[in-house]
């Protein structure tokens, strides 16, 4: 670039050391000091390499909370079903990141915004986010930890109203 | 030995009423607060293991579950005639033999037999240190050791039904033991209980030998008696037994019995009192062979129409002849004493007013002790406190009520029948009414030769009193709550700040301004109480802390914050009524019902609770009649103790049963039913408001009664003109086998959990049936192969039996409880010969078929019923359940050992889910393997070492705290504690570090403020530079 601005600049330029073959590096040629590239590092050639560089970094932020999915899937087999304190704090940040993707969702479009395909990408993180959420939701089952069944629902149960009374006993 | 040892070691609770318990102290510390302080803490039992920290030990001492021990009602005590002596001994219609300590009233010790008749004591002797008994009607002779109360020796006796027993000394040394029996008289030596000799009585079939004598002259008198014909006399040598002498056929057509009628004075001299011909016989048993008839009128002496004369004589010593004077009994109260000295009746001193009359002696010194009433004794007063006016009317014949009950014993000396003088006890009797009955005289020669004497008197209503002169209460003990048949407990009324507060609500409002003043007005009252504690507590801080006394009395009554004392009300079968208070065990009121006659039932309910502020707290005593079947009700304060002014209704049929209902008056007291055997119903109360409420809900309302003489369970409907139709009959046939018990379900039971969570985490709805009943038969033939037991659950309204089962090769005496959905009961297994539970649970399964309503009615699935049964180690004498405010606390069940003991097992060892073989899902459930026996572990005794005596039954009620649940159980002692099931989990624990706490809270605090300030600071330095 500092050659090409300097051959832009100079309009005239003077050799004084002759070339070996005593013959002079034609001006004429208009070749330009070492390293000199004749040819323009094409202004499109560089947008066209960042476009795909943004395009691949969109994706790769649209996936990686599907990418996260396998990692979770062993930690979750390898964590068992109990609860104590270590799967519970990993149940609780697998179902923790993929909400708080969620919630920073527009900040995530905003990103992706450069993308052409953006919807689709959006989309996919939706999608992979939902399917965190959603492990991070069976995994919880699995330990037991949702209320979905009548059993977690039994303190609030109401005692029945008597509907009679009765009293007696043995003759006194 | 048979006796079990109930030696007396443990602390008393103190004499009934007369001082508050001592409140004990193990060790020094701080750890002594007055009881109402800790309640507020809440202390928790020790715990069992050793080298808990000393502190908590005593305050779980200082608060340590309270136990009372009682005799029962005397029928021999002996007041030793030496003047140090510090004991009487006692034998009592309990069959106890037990020793009390003069001074405080306390047992010294006291031996326990068989409640049944088998322990009954049929005659006590004392001579020197010993004690000899005679129990089970004449079968064993035990001679007990008095100072520690241990056994000398025990002999047992042939059969036969034992007459009477006395000393026989021979010349000057009381050497034997005579004992009469229908058809022989045996001889035994006081030193170790062989036996000298056996007789055998000539015409023992048709004489009935009653009467025994003897005076240290080497021969006993026998005398025995053909009813309305004639007396036979006989006389054994005491060295051989050899008949010396018979005299038969003494003619006496006037006599029927002896005993009474008849007595020994002099030197062998028959004395008997005919009714008819108003005259007095008199035979020499050793020389006349004639009855010598002395007519009355010759004595300016008459008796009353009706009244059964009655001859009391003394012999103050076995090996001398008896007192020529004795007491003749003319009328209820009209005594005579008269003298037959060397062949002449005279007649000393006359008794009217007298109710009781007894002889004591000292060294040479005979005394007559007369107890009269102050004032006139008038029949039956017409002022007295019971509905019950045809029970009144029958009993008006024999009861004489002393108006004021004041009364006045008297010392005279037999010889001349003059009144010593300053011998005068006077006493008075609470206003309830009840007479004195038995008068037990302990003379003594003071240093100047003058008489002094104590008395120990025992009234109607089994209460014990021991007097000084000149009249000072030295102790009393109340023996009828030996017999406890009916306990409720009551919450505590509220203090005079709280009621005020609640009373300002509890008023109708009048005015914006009014109630502002009002408002005013209460929070006055309220500073001026919190001044007053503030006061108290700095005057009680100065103080040292062993003088602080809490002494609970009726005025200083309010209920703590977390309802653990309560006032346990009393029923005893002698008809006395006693407040008690919870957790000190003090008396705090008593109430004599004289209308109630030996064997009445009773049915004991809270009508109103002390929740209703301005409303008294009201209860109400059913007591129906044994014999007359009449009942009668008696409405009363169960915080004081007074009679209410509610006018219960007068009952003029017999009540088969009652019904206490939810349904309420606008006075707040809860309606009772009363059906009579015209299955009518009577409401009480019987207000307007009542019986429209009635009316309404008329056709919920339901009756079973169970006859168990023909074997009929029936129910009944209410009607809305309060007639009954019969709904349903279920006849259980008593040639087979017969009703013994029939227990429904606690109408004030909270149930938390609906259902129980499967290992698969689905619910099981339990069967929550309040309408149920469980009834438990047994077969009549007991033949150990053939007898059964029979359970039956049946509905209460529909009569539908839904579920029966016969146990085989079983034998009751059957234990029970039902509660929530289980039925847990034990029995005696006769094939395997071991007691065993078996528990019972209904299931609705996993679906509930109507959450929200429950109706007998409308239940057309039958529940699932799952059984187990298991080995008990041990008999039973009484059995409940632990109950809490809200359910949630864990079931134990208090288990009433016949050793005394009390022990508290987890319902969840009786449950039968216990699977046989484990599985997860049993597991997840924590259900515990089954095992078939169930141990009893030391450690689950809730009692320790305080072990109740003959317990008949157990008694719980929930506190204000859901951990906490309170138990009495009461049999011969009575015995008060809390029991947490589920631990304390709603109760800061006794060591809690409230220091640290605070102090890390306080530290924070400071730490947070200091830091904003600096960093406060900071910033604005930063901002100038």
């Amino acid at each position: 670039m500092a050659a090409a601005v300097r051959g832009r600049r100079f309009k005239w330029s003077l050799e004084l050391a002759a070339a070996p073959g005593g013959r002079p590096r034609g001006a004429a040629e208009g070749r330009g000091p070492l390293g000199f590239a004749e040819r323009q590092l094409g202004e499109g050639g560089v947008h066209e390499s960042d476009k795909i560089l943004m395009e691949k970094r969109c994706w790769d932020v649209a996936l990686a909370p599907l990418k996260q999915i396998p990692m979770n899937l062993f930690i979750m087999y390898m964590a068992g079903n109990t609860i104590s304190i270590f799967p519970a704090m990993m149940v609780c940040m697998m179902g923790w990141r993929p909400l708080q993707a969620l919630m920073s969702l527009s900040a995530t479009l905003k990103a992706l915004e450069s993308s052409s395909r953006r919807a689709l990408q959006g989309l996919v993180f939706l999608v992979g986010n939902g399917l965190g959420l959603a492990l991070a939701l069976y995994k919880c089952q699995a330990m037991g930890l949702l209320p979905t069944r009548p059993s977690d629902w039994l303190a609030f149960v109401a005692p029945p109203q008597r509907m009679e009374f009765t009293g007696g006993g043995l003759i006194l | 030995m048979k006796i079990k040892w109930a030696s007396s070691t443990g602390e008393c609770w103190g004499k009934a009423g007369v001082s508050p318990p001592r409140l004990l102290q193990a060790g020094p510390g701080p750890a002594v607060l007055p009881p109402a302080a800790a309640a507020r803490r809440a202390c928790p039992l020790p715990p069992p293991q050793r080298g808990a920290p000393l502190s908590r030990l005593t305050l779980a001492r200082l608060f340590s579950p309270r136990r009372q021990q009682y005799v029962g009602k005397l029928k021999f005590a002996s007041l030793e005639a030496s003047q140090g002596s510090k004991k009487l001994i006692v034998a009592t219609e309990k069959n106890v033999v037990a020793a009390l300590n003069s001074r405080s009233g306390e047992i010294l010790w006291r031996h326990v037999d068989k409640g049944t008749p088998e322990g009954a004591i049929d005659a006590m002797m004392i001579h020197g240190q010993d004690a000899i008994t005679v129990s089970n009607a004449g079968r064993i002779l035990r001679s007990w050791e008095t100072n520690i109360g241990g056994l000398n020796w025990e002999m047992s006796l042939d059969t036969g039904s034992f007459q009477v027993a006395s000393l026989v000394g021979l010349q000057d040394v009381v050497k034997y033991v005579a004992v009469l029996k229908k058809a022989a008289i045996s001889l035994h030596y006081l030193s170790n209980g062989h036996q000298k000799w056996v007789e055998h009585l000539p015409e023992s079939e048709s004489t009935q030998y009653q009467l025994l004598y003897s005076h240290g002259t080497g021969v006993i008198h026998v005398l025995g008696i053909v009813p309305q014909s004639h007396l036979n006399i006989l006389t054994f040598s005491v060295e051989d037994g050899e008949i010396t002498k018979q005299v038969i056929r003494v003619a006496a057509p006037w006599l029927k019995s002896l005993n009474g009628v008849c007595s020994v004075v002099g030197e062998a001299v028959l004395v008997c009192m005919d009714m008819g011909t108003h005259s007095l016989y008199v035979c020499s048993l050793e020389t006349e062979q004639e009855m010598k008839q002395i007519p009355l009128q010759s004595l300016d002496l008459e008796f009353a129409d009706g009244f059964q004369p009655r001859i009391l004589a003394t012999q103050p010593n076995v090996i001398s002849p008896s007192r020529t004077q004795f007491f003749l009994q003319l009328s209820p109260s009209h005594f005579s004493l008269l003298q037959y000295k060397h062949g002449l009746l005279s007649h000393l001193r006359d008794f009217q007013q007298a109710a009781l009359v007894s002889f004591a002696t000292t060294g040479e010194k005979t005394v007559a002790a007369v107890l009269t009433c102050r004032s006139e004794l008038k029949p039956g007063s017409s002022d007295d406190l019971h509905a019950g006016g045809t029970l009144e009317d029958s009993r008006k014949q024999e009861s004489l009520t002393c108006s004021n009950q004041t009364y006045n014993i008297n010392l005279y000396l037999v010889e001349t029948g003059q009144r010593l003088l300053d011998t005068t006890i006077t006493f008075t009797l609470e206003q309830s009414g009840a007479k004195p009955q038995q008068l037990y005289i302990q003379v003594f020669l003071k240093k100047d030769d003058s008489v002094g004497y104590r008395a120990l008197v025992q009234t109607e209503d089994h209460m014990l009193i021991f007097l000084q002169q000149p009249g000072k209460v030295v102790w009393s003990r109340e023996e009828s709550l030996a017999e406890v048949v009916s306990l409720e407990m009551v919450d505590l009324p509220l203090t005079g700040a709280q009621a005020e507060l609640e009373g300002e609500f509890g008023k109708k409002a009048d005015g914006l301004l009014g109630m502002f003043l009002k408002r005013l007005s209460s929070q006055l009252i309220l500073l001026q109480a919190w001044t007053a504690h503030l006061w108290k507590m700095f005057y009680d801080a100065r103080k040292p802390r062993s003088q602080i006394k809490n002494e609970i009395n009726i005025d200083n009554l309010a209920r703590d914050e977390f309802n653990l004392q309560k006032m346990m009300v009393m029923v005893t079968a002698s008809g006395k009524l006693f407040g008690i208070e919870s957790s000190s065990g003090t008396i705090l009121w008593k109430q004599y019902l004289r209308n109630v006659k030996p064997g009445s039932s009773f049915k004991l309910m809270v009508q109103r609770t002390t929740a209703h502020f301005p409303h008294p707290p009201q209860c109400t005593l059913l007591v129906k009649d044994r014999e007359t079947k009449m009942s009668f009700l008696y409405v009363f304060n169960p915080i004081f103790g007074k009679r209410s002014q509610v006018a219960p209704p007068v009952l003029k049929r017999p009540i088969l049963q009652t019904l206490l209902l939810p349904i309420m008056d606008q006075d707040y007291a809860k309606v009772l039913l009363l059906i009579d055997d015209e299955y009518k119903v009577t409401a009480f109360p019987a207000t307007k408001n009542v019986l429209r409420q009635l009316e309404e809900i008329a056709h919920s309302i339901f009756f079973y009664l169970v006859d168990a003489e023909q074997g009929k369970l029936s129910g009944f409907r209410l009607k809305k003109d309060l007639t009954t139709e019969e709904s349903w009959e279920v006849i259980i046939p008593t040639e087979v086998q017969r009703i013994v018990t029939v227990k429904g379900k606690r109408s004030s039971e909270h149930v938390h959990s609906q259902g129980r969570v499967m290992g698969d985490r689905s619910v099981l709805y339990k069967s929550l049936n309040p309408n149920l009943l469980a009834v438990v038969t047994e077969s009549t033939d007991t033949h150990h192969e053939r007898t059964f037991i029979g359970i039956y659950l049946i509905d209460g309204v529909t009569g539908r039996i839904i579920h029966s089962s016969v146990q085989k090769k079983a034998k009751g005496p059957v234990h029970m409880v039902h509660s929530e959905n289980w039925v847990v009961y034990q029995y005696w297994n006769t094939k395997a010969r071991r007691n065993e539970f078996t528990v019972l649970e209904l299931y609705e399964g996993t679906e509930q078929y109507n959450a929200t309503a429950f109706s007998s009615l409308d239940r057309p699935i039958l529940p699932q019923v799952l059984q187990q049964s298991y080995i008990f180690p041990s008999a039973i004498s009484a059995m409940e359940a632990t109950i809490t405010e809200r359910g949630i606390t864990s079931r134990h069940l208090l288990i009433g050992l016949p050793s005394g003991a009390i022990l508290s097992l987890p319902k969840a060892l009786l449950d039968p889910r216990r699977p046989e073989i484990p599985t997860e899902q049993s597991r997840e459930e924590n259900l515990i393997p089954y095992s078939p026996d169930v141990q009893i572990h030391a450690e689950r005794f809730i009692n320790y070492n305080q072990t109740i005596s003959r317990m008949r039954g157990i008694y719980t009620a929930p506190s204000g705290l859901e951990s906490t649940c309170l138990v009495v159980a009461y049999g011969l002692d009575i015995y008060q504690t809390r029991v947490y099931p589920s631990k304390q989990f709603d109760v800061l624990k006794d060591d809690y570090d409230y220091v640290l706490i605070s102090s890390v809270l306080f530290g924070l605090v400071f730490a947070t403020m200091i830091t904003k300030r600096l960093a406060q600071v900071k910033l604005l330095n930063r901002a100038w530079r």
